[in-house]
């Protein structure tokens, strides 16, 4: 146990919003999420912002224009992979009495911005440090754009295993199917393999549809102490625990341990499963996930993440995901608001907040029985387990 | 000794470089003169690749630069179907390949030869292309 909880969350929809201010968009999300919440502005004492300028919105800025009078402010560097590191510095921040009701705010824009992956794009000068870029970009070998790290290690992947890379259409018709029935996404017309196969090359072995949908989004999410959350109007949503993000020579975003992507080993790694540090603070393995949620910019990250956390084995999960089981009445649901493929690419908020749809039970058409337990995993190796009780 | 040769491409991609530095100063270096220079650590003999001051493998710092034969197999490789950089849009559909180089770690450059699929564990070698600037940049053929 964390002795933290989601309280309240709200957003500004996802989409094209050329016209509006990014303050606008955040004060949507954070409106909606106050009266999620129960709770007037003025109680917020703590601000995490994921994304800053010049996609998004710094937190000083944010406290300014939105009229937040905050005790402890923190931002992450502005990737997508940070989604969760927000909310548990936020948690963390809480645990320490550094603030009594916190909010975590991620409101960009990419519409503004050229294309990902060329230059005036966003992150485009990353491709350029010392170390490369952080998805592996080399764009004086040519090697521009997230997705060239990605097709690079859906390659060896696919290599190594020896799997039909079509396979991977599961993943993107499953999380369609989701989001089908959820009104926000902005993908919803409905995908058959058929569709995903015919779909053209982006980088080899990459197709559009292996690729999330970039939008402009607001979310907001506001955490406090279980005591606190018991007495606000909505079910807490209990953090049973998490994990950071890994890093070093063994990591990659784009991957998982042992698959010899980057500079990372080439070895017969196996996953912890049920021994992971988060499933033992959470007191759950694996088996006990009713719903899996992970960051999928591409379909593979979401084999990796399946493969990374124990799910499956290594090399096993492009043929786990087939046959409808992590589809919306599966064995294990995945991303079923239809995550950045389909939903909307929200760097992870659009997944936190569906999160707690299905653990309060309002996630409607998309409802899946019986939840208890949903977790938040990334291939780099965080993650936050959810509970609709205390454990 | 490797081969070189000038960027086909258009224009110059020199912007697309890394910052020159004391550090990655002896790899450009050796690029200009053929050479494919790499740190190699003093300690456990890993060949480092991005340059770095200290070794991946077991954080020794330092290391002394090493001239690696620049010859490998094909570890993975990629297509461009879709074109982000205008330097290199004349040279549409172009194969990024990640080698496994013999002698070192993996590296990844543009393969400098048109043709089919590369196959994975195919045998290359690495090639320096000159850039209008006088920098240089590792390919492969």
């Amino acid at each position: 146990m964390t002795g933290v909880a989601i309280a309240g969350i709200g957003t500004a929809g996802f989409g094209r919003f050329e016209g509006e201010a990014l303050a606008s968009l955040a004060d949507v999300a954070l409106s909606r999420a106050l009266e999620d919440a129960g709770l007037q502005r003025a109680r917020i004492d703590g601000l995490v912002s994921h994304i800053g300028s010049p996609r998004g919105i710094d937190y000083d800025e944010l406290a300014l224009l939105l009229g937040l009078r905050v005790r402890y402010a923190a931002q992450t560097w502005e990737h997508g992979r940070f989604g969760a590191t927000v909310i548990t510095t936020a948690a963390m921040a809480l645990a320490h009495d550094l603030c009594d009701y916190a909010v975590c705010i991620a409101a960009y824009a990419n519409s503004l911005f050229a294309r990902i992956g060329t230059a005036g794009g966003v992150g485009f000068r990353e491709g350029m440090r010392e170390g490369g870029g952080p998805h592996a970009e080399a764009p004086h070998a040519g090697m521009a754009a997230p997705i060239a790290g990605a097709a690079m290690s859906t390659r060896r992947y696919l290599e190594r295993y020896g799997i039909d890379r079509d396979r991977l259409g599961a993943v993107a018709v499953a999380q369609r199917r989701a989001a089908e029935r959820n009104p926000l996404a902005v993908m919803r017309e409905p995908m058959t393999q058929t569709d995903y196969e015919a779909s053209r090359f982006i980088v080899e072995p990459l197709r559009l549809l292996d690729c999330s949908v970039p939008v402009d989004t607001a979310a907001a999410v506001i955490l406090t102490r279980d005591d606190r959350a018991r007495d606000l109007p909505r079910p807490p949503v209990h953090l049973l625990a998490f994990q950071g993000i890994h890093a070093g020579p063994g990591e990659f975003i784009f991957g998982r341990p042992g698959l010899g992507i980057n500079q990372a080993d080439d070895d017969d790694w196996r996953p912890l499963g049920a021994d992971e540090p988060v499933f033992r603070r959470a007191g759950v393995g694996p088996a006990d996930v009713d719903t899996l949620h992970c960051y999928d910019g591409f379909t593979s990250q979401v084999l990796w993440t399946l493969e990374r956390f124990g799910f499956c084995g290594p090399g096993e999960a492009a043929d786990w995901v087939q046959g409808g089981r992590i589809e919306l009445d599966g064995e294990l649901p995945v991303n079923t608001s239809g995550g950045h493929l389909s939903e909307g690419h929200a760097n992870g908020w659009g997944h936190t907040l569906e999160i707690v749809r299905q653990l309060r039970g309002e996630a409607g058409p998309r409802q899946i029985d019986g939840v208890r337990v949903a977790q938040w995993a990334t291939t780099l190796g965080d993650s936050i387990i959810y509970g609709r009780e205390r454990v | 000794m490797l081969e070189i040769t000038d960027f086909p491409g258009s224009g110059d991609p020199s912007h697309l470089l890394p910052r020159a530095t004391r550090l990655n100063e002896p790899y450009f270096a050796g690029l200009a003169e053929g050479r494919l220079r790499l740190q190699r650590c003093t300690a456990c003999g890993h060949a480092r690749y991005p340059v770095a001051p200290a070794c991946p493998r077991c954080a020794t710092s330092g290391g002394r630069w090493d001239e690696l034969a620049g010859t490998g197999s094909v570890h993975s490789w990629i297509r461009y179907r879709r074109s982000y950089l205008p330097e290199f849009e004349p040279l549409m559909p172009y194969v990024v390949l990640c080698v496994a180089l013999d002698d070192g770690p993996r590296m990844v450059g543009r393969l400098a030869r048109a043709g089919g699929d590369p196959a994975i564990g195919g045998r290359v070698r690495a090639v320096v292309e000159r850039l209008p600037s006088g920098r240089h940049t590792l390919a492969f053929r």
